[in-house]
């Protein structure tokens, strides 16, 4: 990248001073500077290969508390200078909000360079290596005959510089690399066929699964779904897996979110303080750990990031906010402000002793459920119903796959139902969890 | 760098300014020239086809929740895609430097997919036009005043708060764009496009004894601000997301298991979408991963069903002049009377399946490569009259609004239902709220046994996601009746 050459950070200066000198009584700018690298390969060819660089400058602007935004990925200082001086005259078309503010100037409570959020291989790696790592990757599953076709392997890269200036005096910047690696397999003949993906992310290349490990989780991901059985309707207890644990706390991060809790748009509004779980939740969201892919030394309005206890022992300890929604809530900004919104950092539930065998073991009859598709998520209400692939448990064991049954329940009654935490939580995600047992849900099957 | 008229966005000020749409005049400051030479520089490795795809998108958004105008915000995208083919492998750069230096740079990037000497160069470029404009309108929203916009966003506000004392809560978006794209490639096409779209949404929640629930309603297109008066009113829109919200806080839990399932027209067309339109896009069939792949010209639905795409139909939101590529679309036949009959196409499917262009190419933006999509997907309309539809069953479900669905490859498929109702002995009954379907697509296709006369589109604000690119679409559907299927509620 040539973000040296270009100077970004002083460019972003000089717009909040032309905003301030021109009528903004506030002003944040922004800069999001990155390079992607992508590769698709499949069935040993390589399909796409995408290299390129982008940059998109973002503004914030309050003017006696009215609230105008841009965003503009034309560089130019005249093109630059005009969006301010209309996004300034936008505002008055506002109405007055009186919690809209740009968060107060605080130190940041680490040194950037111990989260560790930089890999320096990322620029030494060359193009032949990527796409290798990707043709591995299939040519490892491919060599299984139960795979019947492929929809290909990726390897994709980025490198992203982030900067943060603001007319409260906040200025900081930091640089971030992810790397990915994912496959997507079909097992079974055209009419009956199943299918399974596996992947791993990372923000240090040496962390990555290798192409061995990624491809045989793909594989036995797939093939364990073959030949499955439709079940009949029934309210059972259900296991989840941890990806299927992490699909969850998103859902609940939607929840948790101050945003929707002012907008009265989650079923856990006025509810802090209260006991919505039983003692083996405790759920943490930390922007602090290093190395991590929710990691980050401050919030994209410039709050510092921090560990938040979200629900300890199943009480519901803090929201997560940005800074207009903790003013709108009487709270404290958390440091979750991502975009216009509010984001996850690293959003997780807290391991405890059993091992997914464990769990799985306790269970006589029901359902380990290993995927799911399509929408059915409320947070207004937390009803919860998605279309689900599993695998039958019964006397402690998996006996067969089940496909086309839907599930269904509520978040707020399965917080009281989580029965068995395992220990094998893994930030796979920036909302992570391990294999819980939920006491009961619904299966809708024949 | 570029274009300044265009920065007299009328959105800046309050008056309406007109916008000349200088942008196709010059190419997006390029000439011919500049681009047949960057077109050629991208075939330097020995690619068979290069192309390069230029895009200026200014977008507007107002939000309005408890009582005020919180937010108003404009996005400018601007950046050039250059996409090199060399037998099934596609190279692709971009930038948003459009200077002659940057997308040479791009395009030697895009070349590298080669590794050969150059084997062809562009063909002289030669402007095409398209046979008609489909977003003709008289009122265009983007050189509207802010004023303007803002007092549309108020009625569908005061329209929703004012619906019933138990509302608590109302959000309304308004979004706007107007995209300038230009696609030239290597066989001499370069089109250029000027692309509306608005879309206008009302997000209400009402609560009873602590009891919560929402609803939702919008309505856009490629449409000016004449449709917001003579097709669907701001008041409109306001009340149904309120009238649904209220239905919702008396509704049951949807049944769980299998049964007779009728979904109401217009907004079921989404059914369509994930159990048919996905799994005929041109690039699952040609990799043989759709369950369709080997199923041309045999049954694949009940004899009652017959699926469009249709991209032309005047100011939809799925609409195209041009689709991504440059190919002009057109209306394709999906599904005969349950005979499965085309696919829908982009540039590289086409050439390696050798089959003929349907304009079905499109991207997010110039950041992506193109693939088959979908536009406007319907089923045609049947003979049955929907009150039939409706008695013939004696217990089932009736789906009315959705949430969204998705289909793998596989043929599974979910639609989620926001709302629907309980049928009982012929007739609509309890209210009941969210559940999935689950099927698999063949298998649903094939106990679609009644097709309503009634073909209504879905509301004019779908977004349909494949591979991280989000394109607008719509769909439509007849009130249809499904023998059996399984719903995801409660037991």
């Amino acid at each position: 990248m040539k973000e040296d050459k270009e100077n970004l950070m002083g460019l972003a200066e000089d717009l909040v001073n032309f905003g301030r000198k021109n009528g903004a009584d506030e002003i944040e700018v922004s800069i999001i500077q990155g390079y992607e690298f992508n590769v698709n390969v499949r069935l040993g060819e390589i399909e796409n290969l995408v290299e390129a660089s982008s940059k998109k400058l973002f503004i914030r602007i309050i003017k006696n508390k009215k609230v105008a935004l841009v965003k503009s990925e034309d560089f130019s200082k005249e093109t630059l200078e005009r969006l301010i001086l209309n996004t300034i005259k936008r505002a008055e078309f506002g109405n007055p909000d009186e919690f809209a503010c740009l968060p107060k100037r605080q130190k940041l409570k680490i040194d950037i360079s111990s989260l560790n959020l930089y890999d320096p291989q990322i620029s030494e790696l060359s193009t032949k290596k990527k796409i290798g790592l990707a043709m591995e990757t299939e040519r490892i599953a491919l060599m299984d005959k139960r795979i019947t076709n492929s929809h290909g392997a990726s390897f994709n890269t980025n490198k992203v510089k982030r900067i943060l200036i603001n007319s409260n005096g906040f200025s900081g910047q930091y640089i971030e690399t992810n790397y990915s690696l994912s496959i997507g397999l079909q097992a079974g003949e055209t009419d009956a066929r199943v299918e399974g993906y596996w992947y791993c992310a990372r923000r240090h290349l040496r962390e990555l699964e290798t192409p061995e490990e990624i491809a045989k989780k793909a594989v036995e991901r797939t093939v364990r779904q073959l030949g499955a059985k439709k079940i009949k309707t029934q309210n059972v207890p259900v296991v989840l897996e941890p990806n299927m644990t992490s699909e969850l706390l998103a859902f609940l991060f939607t929840c948790v979110s101050g945003i929707s809790i002012y907008q009265k748009a989650s079923f856990l509004a006025d509810k802090l303080g209260e006991k919505i779980g039983n003692d083996l939740i405790t759920i943490i969201d930390d922007g602090l750990m290093p190395g991590k892919l929710g990691t980050r030394p401050f919030d994209s309005e410039g709050v510092p990031t921090q560990k938040t206890i979200v629900i300890k022992k199943g009480v519901l300890e803090s929201y997560l906010c940005n800074t207009y929604a903790a003013r709108k809530l009487k709270l404290k900004s958390t440091g979750n402000c991502s975009g216009k919104g509010v984001g996850p950092n690293n959003f997780y539930l807290m391991p405890d002793k059993y091992s997914p065998e464990e769990i799985i073991k306790s269970v006589d009859k029901g359902l380990l459920l290993i995927r799911t598709i399509g929408h059915g998520l409320n947070p207004v209400t937390g009803d919860i119903s998605r279309g689900a692939f599993g695998l039958w448990i019964e006397k402690g064991e998996i006996v067969y796959p089940v496909s086309e049954i839907t599930i269904s329940g509520n978040l707020s009654k399965i917080l009281n139902q989580i029965e068995m935490v395992g220990n094998d939580l893994d930030f796979r995600s920036r909302c992570a969890g391990p294999t819980i047992k939920i006491g009961e849900m619904t299966i809708s099957g024949i | 760098m570029i274009i300044n008229p265009l920065l007299c966005n009328p959105f800046f000020s309050d008056q309406v300014i007109s916008l000349s749409p200088v942008i196709f005049k010059d190419y997006f400051g390029l000439t011919l020239r500049d681009i047949e030479k960057i077109l050629d520089f991208a075939l330097s490795k020995g690619g068979e086809f290069s192309e390069i795809f230029l895009e200026y998108k200014i977008y507007n958004y107002i939000r309005m929740e408890e009582d005020i105008i919180k937010e108003t915000a404009e996005n400018i995208i601007l950046g050039a895609g250059i996409r090199v083919i060399s037998g099934e492998k596609t190279g692709y750069g971009y930038s948003n430097d459009l200077s002659l230096n940057s997308l040479k740079k791009i395009a030697l990037v895009a070349a590298s997919i080669a590794n050969n000497p150059s084997i062809i160069n562009t063909k002289p470029l030669s402007p095409i036009k398209f046979p008609q404009n489909l977003y003709s309108i008289s009122i265009p929203i983007y050189k509207e005043t802010i004023s303007k916009k803002i007092e549309l966003v108020e009625k569908v506000y005061l329209a929703a708060k004012n619906y019933n004392s138990k509302i608590k809560k109302v959000r309304v978006y308004l979004e706007d764009e107007i995209q300038y794209i230009t696609i030239a490639n290597s066989e001499g096409l370069i089109v250029s496009d000027a692309r509306l779209l608005v879309k206008l949404i009302c997000i209400s929640i009402a609560e009873k004894n602590g009891k919560k629930d929402s609803g939702y309603y919008g309505g856009g297109g490629r449409v000016g601000m004449e449709y917001f008066i003579k097709k669907l009113s701001p008041k409109k829109i306001g009340e149904q997301a309120s009238e649904e919200a209220i239905l919702l806080l008396d509704a049951i839990d949807a049944p769980a298991g299998e049964m007779s399932v009728i979904l109401a027209p217009g907004h079921s067309g989404v059914m369509i979408h994930e159990a048919v339109g996905h799994l005929l896009e041109a690039d699952f069939n040609r990799k043989k991963t759709s369950i369709f792949w080997n199923k041309m010209g045999k049954r694949v639905a009940s004899p009652q069903v017959t699926i469009y795409d249709d991209p032309t139909i005047p100011n939809f939101r799925g609409s195209l002049n041009v689709d991504d590529e440059g190919t002009i679309p057109k209306k394709t036949l999906l599904i005969e009377k349950g005979i499965m009959r085309g696919l829908l196409q982009d540039r590289l499917s086409a050439k390696i399946m050798k089959m003929l262009l349907t304009g079905h190419g499109r991207r997010q933006d110039y950041t992506y490569i193109p693939i088959p999509r979908m536009t406007n997907t319907y089923i045609e309309r049947g003979e049955y009259d929907p009150e039939e539809i409706i008695k013939s069953v004696k217990k089932g479900f009736y789906a009315l609004k959705y949430q969204g669905g998705q289909v793998e490859d596989s043929g599974k498929f979910t639609f989620s239902v926001s709302s629907g109702y309980l049928i009982e002995d012929g007739r609509l009954t309890a209210p009941v709220k969210q559940a999935t379907l689950i099927g698999t697509n063949i298998d649903i296709l094939n106990k679609i046994e009644m097709v309503g006369c009634d073909l209504e589109f879905g509301m004019q604000t779908g977004t349909c996601g494949k591979n991280g690119q989000a394109v607008p679409v719509t769909d439509g559907c007849p009130t249809i009746k499904i023998s059996r299927m399984t719903v995801g509620g409660r037991k």
